[in-house]
């Protein structure tokens, strides 16, 4: 399980020069090469609700702000809502005497007990849909203003385009050359936005109403200076910036936040852009039709028992080597030439010389094997080769610490056969997957002296 | 659908984002609000630890967060893939250098944004009012900067900044429970707050200055002040409001104190040995500045800022001004009347990033902003502060 629980021991490094355990890493197909989480491109590629599970399209996602619009979160401590159904007794129109049950529903909080009845807000008499939303008092204006400067923005780019045509004939044209423009414009970070502003003449200024000022300010009411600070009647600043159009400070003013969407992420190759992962379309479902993972490609180190170590003195360490591949792998290992990076080597190790074999990896009779059977069909030597089992080896290194104290880490260089079945597959179906040979450098740290 | 969506819809909107030095507020342009505002800091998922933006030792270590950062707010809160996206950056006038260029160095090497923006905020809050003239005041987390912007054109000689802001009334509401308050927990009643001063997180100070402080009147202040800063006798202090019962995790009850709550929006206000405040900071900006622009300067003053929504701040705000203006010094120099104040159609503490999402809006972007080939032809970011790269955008200009 050390796949899964201490990670950080075994790293592998990546095409761009950082280590990371393997089952961070991914392969890219295309160009043979590891990818990490840094190196690749994340894109958006179905956005959906968390609750319902239901799908959103971008476009409509984008319209609806990446909300659901039928699922709500609690204003005060973020969990989902319920929908509440409730009977309500109301004498039927057609005859007095008799009466029927009507039924609205309302929303609350199975965690807080916080519902929508606590601010007043009316029951619905649907299930979904229907809930009342909040607007911005500012909409109006804020648009106003962007229509405006819309208009400006046109402007000056006619401008712009103008200016392109009769630039050699005019005096600018000196000025460009010589480089003589006014020093205002050499501030062209400043000055950039200047063009923006109301110019006189400008048809546009008529439609935009200047901004009211305000001479003076109401003072704080007495409350504040005669009760004690209502704490359970303000909200927490958490709350406010929730909702950041209307930061409501008093309670009664929350109101149930949309859920917001989450998204199924793809990741692309950044050099040769292809898809490393991508995820099923269905938000219920947890595959990938594509998952270029490099556990599934490239054979994993694993440190099979923890050892002490002495400075100077040779330890033997037994690593296990795994083969996630149909086909039985080859494998070699040497010494990283120039590897004089001291945080990354603290030891001397010798490796084994002979190339090693692994098995393939077989699903169903995995667990199966006999150990002596299998060390006999590939001829193991058993001084090197401690155990075989499945897919898996276990291999002796002499590691000699060359540090007094500190963390034993060593590194090597771990090569590896690689049958590219995808792009065989392509190209023809007789012919055997092509072999290539991939290299990858592996650092572990072993434990401490 | 990813790949449609440039072909359905109208262009890729555009990333408006403000990385402040509390909170970092990011969005769409276009959109009336954004659609987060969270703090500027990032969670290590290893370790749990949070670290924020803005405390970094060297380059590297803030390109790992930012990268943390702007990750969590694309893939978390916006959706969106950012490759060839064009970004428009909120920045204060005074954002370090080595902060701007690891932002862009970020945003086009690793999201391989189409274009940055790199917009001043003090300009676009006065977009958000239609106006070109202004003085805009910003009272953040770490400072209060005021700058005169006349005519669209920031007035630099005349910018004046201050450390006094939501930091300075944390560690004075620090200070004072330290030095008074006290917490009652099931154990042991009125235990002083030293004894444990490991509860007294950040959180806990931005909470109790929300929830319990506000900004006092200000004949009250300079009764507050005549005892707090001149040696006044306590017995002249006005009646102080009640206290008030503050419960922390665990069933303790800190004690917040009338005078905690009233007390502390005073270090905003109060004037120390260079008889300086948030007021006077305005008043010193005007003074700076050519005399034919004063009058329309002090009719329109823009606050922003999250600390300026402190209950009772612009009553406060506007009686010092008027009081200031009886002073000598002032009253001499100004020849002003009266101030006025504006308020933009958004809460003070995205009014920057509103007035960001309006120019991004703006089909005059593009060319206004750095591209990434430029960016990576030149290595280097156009500042307002260096007059040799203005080539940059130039370049750009020639080509478009």
């Amino acid at each position: 399980m050390a796949t899964f629980a201490t990670v950080d021991l075994v790293k592998y490094l990546c095409t761009c020069e950082k280590k990371f355990p393997i089952c961070r890493l991914y392969l890219c197909k295309h160009c043979l090469k590891l990818r990490c989480i840094d190196c690749v491109q994340h894109e958006v590629d179905t956005p959906y609700c968390p609750n319902c599970l239901e799908i959103m399209p971008a476009q409509e996602a984008k319209l609806k702000k990446n909300r659901c619009s039928n699922c709500f979160d609690c204003p005060v401590c973020g969990h989902t809502l319920m929908t509440r159904a409730s009977g309500h007794i109301s004498p039927n129109p057609e005859d007095p005497n008799k009466s029927v049950t009507k039924k609205t529903y309302y929303l609350a909080c199975g965690f807080c007990r916080w519902n929508t009845r606590d601010i007043n807000m009316l029951d619905q008499t649907v299930a979904t849909g229907n809930w009342p939303m909040l607007e911005n008092p500012h909409v109006k204006r804020i648009n106003n203003l962007l229509e405006n400067y819309k208009l400006m923005a046109q402007v000056e780019k006619a401008d712009r385009e103008r200016k392109k045509y009769v630039k050699r004939r005019s005096h600018l044209y000196l000025q460009d050359k010589f480089n003589l423009s006014p020093s205002v414009m050499k501030r062209k970070g400043l000055s950039s936005f200047s063009s923006l502003s109301l110019k006189e003449g400008d048809k546009t200024i008529e439609d935009l109403e200047p901004s009211v000022p305000v001479e003076s300010f109401d003072p704080l009411p007495n409350d504040y200076y005669t009760q004690p600070a209502a704490l359970e009647k303000t909200t927490k600043l958490v709350h406010r910036l929730s909702v950041p159009e209307f930061q409501p400070e008093d309670v009664s003013k929350l109101h149930p936040i949309n859920k917001h969407l989450i998204m199924k992420k793809s990741l692309r190759c950044r050099e040769c852009e292809h898809n490393l992962s991508k995820s099923d379309f269905n938000p219920c479902s947890i595959k990938f039709k594509i998952q270029l993972t490099a556990l599934h490609w490239v054979p994993e180190v694993r440190i099979m028992t923890p050892s002490t170590f002495t400075y100077n003195k040779e330890t033997l360490v037994t690593l296990t080597m795994s083969n996630p591949s149909v086909f039985n792998t080859t494998v070699t290992l040497s010494q990283i030439e120039n590897e004089t990076d001291v945080d990354y080597c603290t030891a001397k190790v010798e490796l084994p010389k002979k190339e090693l074999v692994l098995a393939s990896r077989d699903e169903p009779s995995m667990h199966v094997y006999e150990d002596s059977s299998q060390a006999h069909e590939f001829k193991d030597d058993p001084k090197l080769i401690v155990f075989r089992k499945g897919n898996k080896i276990g291999f002796v290194v002499k590691v000699t610490p060359v540090v007094p104290q500190g963390d034993v880490k060593i590194c090597f260089l771990l090569k590896h056969e690689f049958r590219n079945t995808t792009v065989a597959a392509l190209q023809s179906e007789s012919k055997e997957p092509e072999i290539k040979w991939l290299e990858h450098k592996v650092y572990l740290c072993l434990g401490t002296i | 659908m990813p790949h449609f969506e440039g072909l359905l819809g109208d262009e890729p909107r555009i990333i408006i984002l403000d990385i402040g030095s509390a909170y970092t507020k990011c969005g769409l342009a276009g959109d009336t609000g954004p659609r987060c505002i969270i703090p500027s800091e990032t969670k290590n998922p290893r370790n749990q630890q949070t670290s924020k933006i803005w405390d970094y030792s060297s380059t590297d270590e803030l390109y790992e967060h930012l990268k943390e950062l702007l990750y969590t707010l694309i893939s978390r809160y916006l959706l969106v893939t950012p490759k060839d996206r064009r970004v428009v950056v909120i920045e204060s006038l005074l954002c370090p250098t080595d902060f701007r260029d690891t932002l862009a160095r970020v945003l086009f090497k690793h999201f391989e944004v189409a274009s940055i923006l790199f917009a001043p905020s003090h300009l676009l809050s006065l977009m958000t009012l239609g106006t070109k003239t202004g003085l805009v005041l910003d009272v953040g987390y770490q400072e209060s900067f005021v700058v005169p912007v006349y005519e669209g054109i920031p007035i630099l000689k005349g910018w004046r900044t201050i450390p006094l802001a939501s930091k300075a009334i944390h560690s004075r509401i620090k200070s004072q429970l330290l030095e008074h308050g006290t917490v009652s927990t099931p154990e042991q009643k009125h235990q002083p707050v030293a004894s444990m001063p490991d509860i007294l997180t950040d959180e806990l100070l931005e909470d109790i200055k929300v929830c319990c402080c506000f900004v006092t009147e200000y004949s009250r202040g300079q009764q507050i002040q005549e005892v707090t800063m001149r040696g006044g006798h306590a017995n002249k202090l006005p009646p102080p409001p009640p206290d008030t019962d503050y419960q922390i995790d665990g069933g303790s009850v800190l004690n917040i104190s009338g005078r905690i709550r009233e007390h502390t929006c005073e270090v905003l206000f109060e004037q120390d040995n260079d008889e300086t405040s948030i007021a006077t900071l305005l008043m010193d900006a005007i003074v700076a500045c050519p005399i034919d622009t004063r009058k329309d300067l002090a009719s329109n003053i823009l606050v922003t800022g999250g600390t300026s929504m402190m209950p009772g701040f612009y009553h406060r705000l506007q009686l010092e001004l008027s009081h200031l203006l009886k002073k000598p010094c002032y009253a001499q120099q100004l020849g002003i009347k009266r101030f006025l104040f504006h308020k933009a159609p958004a809460k003070e503490n995205y009014t920057a990033w509103l007035g960001g999402a309006l120019l991004g809006a703006l089909e005059t972007l593009p060319s206004k902003s750095l591209s990434r080939d430029v960016y990576l032809q030149k290595g280097k970011l156009p500042d307002w502060c260096c007059i040799d790269s203005d080539f940059l955008l130039e370049d750009k200009n020639s080509k478009s």
